[in-house]
């Protein structure tokens, strides 16, 4: 019985390996030239129609992507005139494919001004535009069928299976080669030790533009990744053709598809899990800051363990045993200040991560607040710095009343806790450095009556910075206050209240400074008070007199029923059964 | 009884096969005659019928009172779209036990054959019946309990007025404009008679597109960050401030405002707001800071042209560029 089971799987291996023999020529063939997607002219005049009403802006009017809005955008619109397209299935250098042109209008490019069209033109429309960008380009020709030729890549297919929209369940032995491949193929010399995309300063594309690399720890802002960002497909696909026009090479020489999947798994793996929205391709914020209320002394220490805490949202990736009790990072989106004054269209941080523990006993509340930022300044007049604003007259607004959220109005003042700090020891070509540096922080105490109305209070310090630190491209500062204070300016901290709290940064490399800085809209935080005793003798309490209830009604139950049969009461009369 | 088992799993099963397998299916974006949700819906009694009637289960009159009751349940939760308010809910959730309870009691035949079940259960004829159900109950009682003391914080909710009220008149660099009245200077023209002119290819051939491309100008170096490359509010800062911004696509937006009403909105801001409409959160700048008065009214006729809404007039808009070639090129403003 045995012996037949095993000549059958015998067989069935043995026929498994001449298939595959058979089919490896054809996955080696597939790779062959093709001609490349000439440009159908019947569509030309609608495609021109559809670009001088939509894509004008950016592009311009000859494709050299200088419309109007490009010199304020970074990274800046693609020049067509080149013919270097990022998102391809085919081979780095060569012209895109008419699908994928057709998928990056589709789908947009995340993190970048271009929208998803899908949705919002036809997709007739679609390829109409896309004929017309193709005669955009000067340099190329996607009418030169024997020049042009272009070889469609090998992908290969999701080894592990993982569905969207967060593909998690990778094994983490795959994750840990992935990690090997990254270090052997010096990824971090561009996107930095942990994947922020603090690798490398200096990097221009072919246009000599300035650009950096990708942050591996936002993937919602990878190119050609909309509405699954999670996916290591699009890594596999970057990492197989590169990303024309930038210097990010291809790797397909290097790294085998199996190892490009490991890779990818790696790479995907650093993305924390959040909630996406799906009209704008951000995670979901979270507007509310619980403060945990926290017995005993709180650690002064970033890396203690009372703080750790992962960038997932514990309702998609649970938290492990050491960190289920501390409190969670809650995601602050941040915007360019792009309202008043000197304004700022290409901040350098898109979001910081906010947890925050309080103590009733020493009175005292602490925020950590981080962030990612490729590069800190090393000019004293420029320091990097990043702040936590506050009504500073909590007691005087009245419902949902706040100070204007750029720092705050005439009648309505804000005290904003400010922790400009320099790095010791840093340059931004530096190696990646795994112990991090660390920075000298001045805390600076400004009440806020408008951006242009800002001045020092001159009550006594109360805000503490007691840790900090940047590593690997990440920005992580432990600020601490009394909840009470004496100052007239002071913003008073009150528990079980929701309290409005808003979010500045300056990226001193960017010359940020006074309102030319990144900005978040209100948030709310409140110091979560700790749990009530009633919740423990409550629901016993409760139970107990359910259960006097039941059998309350089991004695009148069985009482009803002897008086039936002593003939005290008479049942129900049922007029057809008698 | 054994019967009466068999229904009651086949119920449960096919209720969790259809929810997790078959809605997903079904439920598809595109509204199609057959791939919906409601057909979906009518799909679950319809099978419940034919098993229990093909495998002549006779349900007891408890267990159909059951079924009645969570498929409306379900109906009411998870089928009717959009989600109804909380408060209709319980309404309708009351309507519906008060039919379930008309239905079973019916006549008293049927009254009774309901009751007994759940009297056997309580004096205890049905015996594992009764210690599963009187253990389960307080243990539920507690769990809820749990549940109420248990301190739960979401963020507050905050209304806020979308389009409040303008004022009469409003003073932009130095003019005051007089809302009632005030035109903007540019609508020369009929703007359908342009729905297929192009910025920058005709902007030399007339003035209309030379104004529209000027405005779109504009738009695409300073509005876009919020209101989007596409007019939908959907532009690259927009998810990060609350109030979202305006998505001018949409009717409720511009297509039912005057263009007088956008030139207040515009020039003044999120800081012009009145305390209904929390200025202190809106991220409109105040933009006569940074645009004059001319680029305000070309942003506002780009808009118009680009998503193809007419803005509100008082009269017809024929009538409304009538007028301005009776009165000449109209300022739409005195000196005050």
């Amino acid at each position: 019985m045995n012996k037949i089971v095993r000549l059958k799987i015998g067989r069935i291996l043995f026929s498994g390996l001449i298939l595959m023999a058979i089919s490896l020529p054809a996955t080696v063939f597939a790779q062959e030239a093709q001609p490349p997607d000439v440009v159908k002219t019947e569509l030309l005049e609608q495609g021109k129609q559809v670009y001088f009403k939509r894509c004008v802006w950016c592009h311009g009017v000859e494709g050299g992507g200088d419309g109007p809005s490009a010199d304020r955008l970074f990274t800046r619109p693609r020049n067509f005139i080149q013919g270097t397209f990022k998102i391809r299935f085919t081979d780095s250098g060569e012209l895109p494919l008419e699908e994928d042109l057709i998928r990056t209008v589709t789908n947009g490019l995340p993190g970048s001004a271009m929208p998803a069209w899908g949705g919002f033109l036809k997709p007739k429309e679609i390829e109409a535009v896309v004929e017309f960008v193709k005669t955009l380009v000067q340099d190329r020709d996607f009418n030169d069928v024997e020049d042009e030729e272009v070889f469609v890549q090998e992908f290969g297919s999701n080894p592990w299976g993982t569905k969207e929209p967060y593909h998690l369940g990778v094994p983490q032995e795959a994750i840990d080669q992935g990690k090997k491949i990254f270090l052997k193929n010096k990824c971090f010399e561009c996107h930095g030790g942990e994947g922020r995309g603090d690798g490398n300063p200096t990097m221009k594309d072919d246009w000599g533009f300035p650009i950096v690399a990708a942050d591996w720890q936002q993937c919602w802002n990878f190119r050609g990744s909309r509405r699954n960002h999670f996916d290591p497909f699009n890594i596999v696909r970057t990492i197989s053709t590169g990303m024309n026009g930038t210097p990010m090479p291809n790797f397909k020489d290097e790294i085998t598809v199996e190892d490009r999947w490991k890779l990818a798994a790696f790479v995907n793996s650093l993305c924390p899990r959040k909630k996406m929205d799906r009209l704008t391709n951000k995670p979901i914020a979270d507007f509310l800051i619980s403060s945990l209320y926290t017995e005993g002394k709180i650690a002064e220490k970033i890396d203690a363990p009372m703080w750790a805490a992962t960038d997932h949202d514990p309702l998609i990736v649970d938290r492990s045993a050491e960190t289920i009790d501390n409190p969670r990072k809650n995601y602050i989106a941040m915007a360019g200040q792009i309202t008043r004054g000197n304004r700022n269209f290409d901040p350098k941080t898109d979001n910081l991560w906010v947890a925050s523990r309080w103590s009733a006993e020493d009175n005292v509340i602490f925020y950590l607040v981080e962030y990612h930022i490729r590069f800190l300044s090393t000019d004293p007049e420029y320091p990097d710095a990043v702040a936590i604003q506050w009504p500073a007259k909590l007691q005087d607004l009245f419902g949902a009343e706040k100070p204007y959220f750029i720092m705050g109005d005439s009648k309505k003042p804000v005290d904003i806790w400010k922790a400009s700090f320099m790095v010791q020891n840093y340059r931004d070509t530096n190696d990646p450095k795994d112990e991090g540096y660390q920075l000298d922080v001045t805390v600076e105490e400004v009440v806020g009556y408008g951006f242009d109305a800002l001045a020092s209070k001159e009550s006594e310090a109360t805000v503490q910075v007691v840790d900090s630190i940047f590593k690997q491209g990440k920005v992580s500062i432990l600020f601490k206050r009394s909840l009470t204070t004496e100052g007239e300016f002071d913003v008073q901290i009150p528990s079980e209240k929701f309290i409005p709290v808003a979010f500045l940064q300056w990226s001193g490399q960017h010359k940020e400074k006074d309102e030319y800085m990144a900005i978040s809209t209100w948030y709310y935080t409140i110091l979560v008070p700790p749990l009530p005793d009633s919740l423990y003798y409550m629901p016993p309490i409760m139970a107990v007199v359910f259960i006097g209830l039941q059998g309350w009604l089991v004695w009148m139950t069985k009482r009803t029923r002897k008086m039936f049969e002593e003939g005290k009461a008479r049942r129900d009369f049922i007029p057809d059964k008698e | 009884m054994n019967k009466t088992f068999i229904s009651f799993f086949t119920f449960v099963g096919t209720m969790l096969g259809f929810h997790y397998v078959l809605f997903p299916i079904m439920d598809i974006r595109e509204f199609s005659w057959v791939m919906n949700r409601y057909v979906y819906y009518i799909l679950i009694p319809i099978t419940l019928i034919v098993v229990n009637i093909g495998f002549r289960l006779k349900p007891p009159i408890s267990l159909i009172a059951l079924m009645v009751w969570v498929l409306g349940y379900y109906f009411y939760d998870a089928i009717l779209f959009p989600p109804i308010p909380w408060t209709l809910f319980i309404t309708y959730m009351v309507m519906w036990t008060i039919g379930t309870f008309l239905y079973i009691s019916q006549d008293a035949n049927t009254f009774r054959e309901f009751r007994a079940p759940i009297v056997k259960t309580i004096i205890g004829e049905y015996k594992i019946a009764r210690i599963v159900v009187f253990a389960l109950l307080p243990m539920l009682v507690g769990f809820v309990t749990y549940n109420n003391i248990y301190p739960k914080f979401q963020e507050p909710v905050e209304l806020r007025t979308v389009h409040p009220a303008p004022p009469a008149t409003t003073k932009v660099h130095g003019k005051t404009w007089a809302l009632e009245t005030a035109r903007n200077p540019y609508r020369i023209d009929n703007q359908d008679n342009y729905k297929n002119s192009f910025p920058f290819l005709d902007a030399d051939k007339n003035e209309y597109m030379k104004n529209v491309t000027e405005g779109g100008t504009i738009f695409f170096q300073e509005c876009h960050y919020c209101h989007g490359d596409q007019l939908n509010g959907l532009g690259m800062f927009s998810h990060v401030f609350n109030p979202t911004p305006a998505n001018f696509i949409d009717p409720g937006t511009i297509a039912m405002l005057r263009e007088s009403f956008l030139f207040w909105r515009v020039a003044k801001g999120g800081p012009g707001l009145p305390n209904e409409s929390t200025p202190w959160s809106s991220a409109m700048p105040p933009w006569e800071e940074h645009l004059t008065t001319e680029e305000i009214w070309k942003v506002i006729l780009f808009e118009f042209w680009y998503t193809g809404w007419h803005p509100r007039t008082f009269d017809t808009e024929e009538s409304y560029i009538g007028q301005w070639e009776k009165e000449g090129k109209p300022t739409g403003a005195y000196s005050g």
